[in-house]
């Protein structure tokens, strides 16, 4: 069924909307694919499509969504009448920062589209993955992937058409053993970006044969390992542990609808104030983080927002003082004005919806780290006194404002007076945000820099699922708390 | 859509696959959702979202695949070729290695007792209206309502080709989460309420609530709790959210079985907790938007998963059962009915608590924000408070303590650590996950006593 959204739209600007925006998708897919000890535990195609309406009215948002296209009118009436309500209880008018008006197209680069791969191909790979890791001592095998491939049409009451079509994947594997107490100990791979694309053509099966072999064997060494001694040392983060200290504590701490208190019902706050923008030292003078949107292989790129804002890249953190927020356009005016100065210009292009039933929000790009010049992993450990080195995340905990973590990881490697010792289990760290990246002292070069996914990032009221990337270097922190 | 379109539906969607010559479950989930949202005392959104979501499961020798899809309700012809989608992705599944169950449904059961007509159509006005008076009174230029007002209706109804019986609930709820929060301190309290029909809602419980901890917020002096061990008295959020994490490393048979379990087979008929530690999955509580019969047409009943801390058995889902060899108890269904059983305190509210005299300082939490397991095998569980902790000195007096850390090792908590239980319990749960809306709440004691709690960390400001 062929819907004239833009006279919709035009529909309810005539009735008095301020604005409105809809957001079409005719299809969104995804392959999931789960292995546990060689049996599928899923092996499902799903596939939604819908539209969902965004709709101001009186300063105040209303939002409905179907998966009905059989009368389209009603949606586009129910989300107005909820603005409409909605305006009846406002402090402030919700006004929308300018924006340039764009029509556009984006294509997210992808070699081989994965729904074009049969199924029995994609089968084939898991399987071979899984017989990888099928090795003796390997008491669970996890092998996962997900593709996604969706296309959304954009269509706003200022002139904006857009059209995205966006592929992507997200593989990883697991292993586990009992150690010797009986406790569970686990090593697993999601692969940084191994290509410039998003596509099946970056499933390079001997790249997974080498790393299967890896994450085995430091399992194995693992439940011979002792436990990682507690009490204050540095920690180097590797990428794959680095990347979601970066999540919870700069990314969620810098979206400026948590800072603005839009999120305190649910997922929480965040310790930055308006006032700290500009001024704040967040971290050490080797702290440059930023939101870069336009990294393309990453899933935190996506060409234009929800917003039909277009991508960009913005400094966050400059050498350790507080520059930036990920943001929208309501959040950035809000934020001027209850700081009283232009704190933001224009909207950061960082709103988005996960589903077409989802309204959008700010969310992370690609939070990034960008590389620094104390060179490769063995030269941070070379200049380590006392440490340990963390890999693999395995649990996180966050306070509501993002003023304090604790993260667990699969595995350590002790540092003792510049050299690696050994192995070591139940890694646990944590910390107070501040102090925590205030003492971050060597940042790695360009060689240890990956392009980490995120593709379960949970956020919002109705509760939103997100994919992102970070960016991120090997980083060492001094004087850290390090035990469960 | 009404019950009887909903099965007729299901049962030409079954006709459909049985031409097919298929083996197929199908699952149908519909949600009508509508949230106000408020942030910084305003309405900051307000939604709604008209959802059917069908997942089809073909099975054979040794194998199945499923599809999902969105659809329109009344879209046949897309139901029909996500059969044949899922039926065609058969032939790629990679064979299991255990035979998986075909759902086998002996009778037609349609439950509704947790279902009001009144809460599918509440609207925006009253919404408004009631949250207004839980608030009255209470914001200042300062202090800031923040909150959900999610009420909506889930139907979930499945059939199989084994037979033409289906199994239909159609359950409606609200879920309230009121903050008012200081802008400038940042300090927040809550108040929360589940309830399935509109006749108990009840906005006095919220505001009187609301109205003492903002007195207690304004009042009292605050500070940073030196770190140690405390005597800590949970709410029942907190009290929920440690159960909950109890079901995913501690009773469930497949974690038990893919070594993510804190408890082994051989702990069954143990006293692994404490002698005031009994769990029931009831449900007969309408409390806890139950399902009388699982999706596989199992008649369920009251069973105690921990008796008096003594671990009576696991629960099996049908796929961990066909997997590892195990009968399934009953329990695939959307939710657990689950209960802990009320102890001998009387203290039903923190107003009320906090006014007894007491023999030594407690710490008050009524909630944990961002808990996660740290280690599965051993229980350990860490999260922070939010929400309104209060330090309740022995002289009296109450401090409000900024947010702490704990990590605790759930068969110590509910263990040696447990000291008492409130006689009254209460329902905590959730409208929604981020999977769509799922009505759930447990009934949990409103107070519950730990001795020996260990702050890890101690914030520095609110």
């Amino acid at each position: 069924m062929t819907v004239d959204w833009k006279s919709q739209i035009k529909r309810l600007v005539d009735r008095g909307a301020e604005y409105a925006d809809v957001r079409y998708y005719p299809k969104q897919e995804e392959d999931f694919m789960f292995m546990w000890n060689g049996n599928f535990l899923a092996f499902n195609r799903s596939e939604e499509s819908g539209f969902g309406v965004r709709v101001l009215v009186d300063g105040a948002w209303g939002f409905a969504a179907s998966s009905d296209m059989t009368s389209p009118g009603e949606t586009f009436d129910r989300a107005f009448a909820n603005a409409a309500a909605a305006a009846a209880r406002i402090k402030r008018p919700v006004r929308l920062a300018d924006k340039e008006v764009l029509s556009g197209r984006f294509e997210s680069p992808c070699g081989e589209d994965p729904f074009e791969v049969p199924l029995a191909d994609k089968v084939a790979m898991l399987r071979d993955i899984d017989s990888f890791i099928r090795q003796p001592g390997v008491i669970q095998r996890r092998v996962k992937l997900s593709t996604v491939r969706k296309t959304i049409e954009y269509y706003d009451s200022e002139g904006a058409e857009i059209e995205k079509h966006i592929v992507d994947i997200f593989p990883s594997m697991q292993v586990a053993a009992f150690d010797d107490t009986g406790m569970m100990q686990s090593r697993k791979y999601l692969p940084p970006r191994l290509a410039p694309t998003r596509g099946w053509e970056t499933m390079d099966l001997e790249h997974w044969r080498l790393q299967a072999d890896r994450i085995v064997s430091e399992m194995r060494q693992l439940v011979e390992a002792p436990k990682c001694p507690e009490g204050r040392m540095s920690v180097i983060l590797m990428p794959d542990m680095m990347y979601l200290q970066v999540h919870e504590t700069i990314g969620h701490a810098l979206e400026l609808d948590r800072i603005l208190g839009y999120e305190l019902s649910f997922a929480g706050g965040s310790f930055v104030r308006l006032n700290d923008f500009g001024t704040l030292r967040y971290g050490s003078p080797k702290l440059n983080a930023r939101a870069d949107a336009t990294l393309i292989n990453s899933p935190g790129s996506f060409g234009f927002d929800d917003e039909g804002v277009a991508a960009q890249n913005r400094m966050l953190i400059d050498k350790g003082i507080l520059v930036g927020a990920i943001t929208s356009r309501q959040m950035v005016v809000e934020a001027n004005e209850r700081g009283g100065r232009e704190i933001f210009e224009g909207s950061g292009g960082a709103c988005r919806a996960c589903a077409f039933y989802r309204t959008p929000i700010e969310r992370m790009t690609n939070i990034n780290i960008d590389p620094g010049q104390d060179g490769s992993l063995e030269d941070i450990i070379r200049q380590t006194e006392r440490g340990v080195v963390l890999s693999g995340e395995k649990s996180w905990s966050i306070g509501s404002n993002r003023e304090q973590f604790h993260f667990s990881t699969d595995i350590g490697w002790l540092v003792e007076d510049g050299e690696r010792r050994g192995i070591v289990k139940d890694c646990a760290y944590s910390g107070m945000t501040l102090d925590f990246y205030r003492s971050l002292t060597a940042v790695g070069d360009e060689t240890t820099w990956k392009v980490q996914y995120v593709d379960n990032c949970g956020k919002g009221a109705p509760g939103q699922i997100m994919q992102l990337g970070h960016g991120v270097p090997v980083c060492r922190f001094d004087n850290v708390k390090v035990g469960e | 859509m009404a019950s009887d379109q909903i099965i007729s539906t299901l049962r030409t969607l079954r006709a459909y696959a049985l031409a097919q010559g298929a083996d197929i479950h199908i699952e149908w989930k519909a949600e009508d959702s509508h949230l106000v949202r408020y942030a910084n005392s305003a309405v900051s959104l307000n939604t709604n979202e008209r959802l059917t979501i069908l997942k089809i499961t073909a099975y054979g020798d040794h194998k199945c695949a499923s599809a999902n899809l969105i659809v329109g309700e009344n879209d046949l012809q897309t139901m029909k070729a996500t059969i044949d989608k899922a039926i065609g992705m058969l032939a790629f599944a990679s064979p299991l290695s255990y035979q998986p169950t075909i759902p086998s449904i002996g009778k037609t059961t349609v439950f509704e007792e947790t279902y009001d007509p009144e809460v599918e159509f509440l609207p925006n006005e009253e919404i408004v209206a009631f949250v207004n008076e839980a608030v009255e009174g209470l914001e200042t230029d300062d202090i800031l309502l923040s909150g959900n007002f999610s009420s909506g209706v889930a139907v979930n109804a499945s059939i199989s080709t084994e037979t033409p019986e289906v199994v239909f609930t159609r359950k409606s709820d609200i879920g309230i989460t009121l903050v008012l929060a200081s802008e400038k301190r940042k300090w927040e309290v809550n108040a929360e309420q589940f309830v399935s029909h509109k006749r108990d809602l009840d906005a006095r419980a919220l505001h009187d609530r609301l109205a003492w901890f903002v007195d207690q917020y304004t009042a009292k002096p605050e500070g940073r709790l030196p770190e140690g061990p405390y005597r800590v008295v949970l709410g029942p959020a907190a009290t929920a959210e440690y159960l909950s994490f109890l079901g995913r490393v501690g009773y469930s048979a497949g974690a038990m079985k893919r070594g993510f379990s804190m408890f082994k087979e051989d702990d069954i008929g143990k006293k692994v907790l404490s002698d005031h530690f009994t769990l029931v999955e009831d449900p007969s509580m309408l409390a806890t938007f139950p399902s009388p019969v699982d999706a596989y047409g199992r008649e369920r009943g009251r069973r105690a998963i921990f008796d008096k801390g003594v671990l009576t058995g696991f629960i099996w889902n049908q796929q961990s059962a066909d997997e590892f060899g195990g009968t399934a108890t009953g329990h695939d269904v959307p939710n657990l009915s689950l209960v802990l059983q009320g102890g001998d305190a009387d203290a039903a509210r923190i107003q009320d608590f906090a006014s007894l005299p007491r023999d030594g300082d407690i710490l008050y939490v009524p909630y944990l924000h961002y808990a996660n397991i740290v280690n599965p095998t051993e229980g350990l569980v860490t999260g922070v408070s939010r929400f309104g902790a209060l330090y309740l000195k022995k002289d009296g007096s109450i401090m409000l303590p900024y947010n702490v850390r704990f990590t605790e090792r759930l068969d110590k908590l509910f263990g040696e650590k447990l000291v008492w239980l409130s006689r009254e319990l209460v329902p905590y749960g959730t409208s929604s996950t981020y999977f769509g809306r799922t009505p759930y709440a447990a009934l949990v004691p409103a107070l519950a006593c730990f001795d020996g709690v260990n702050v890890e960390i101690s914030n520095e400001s609110f």
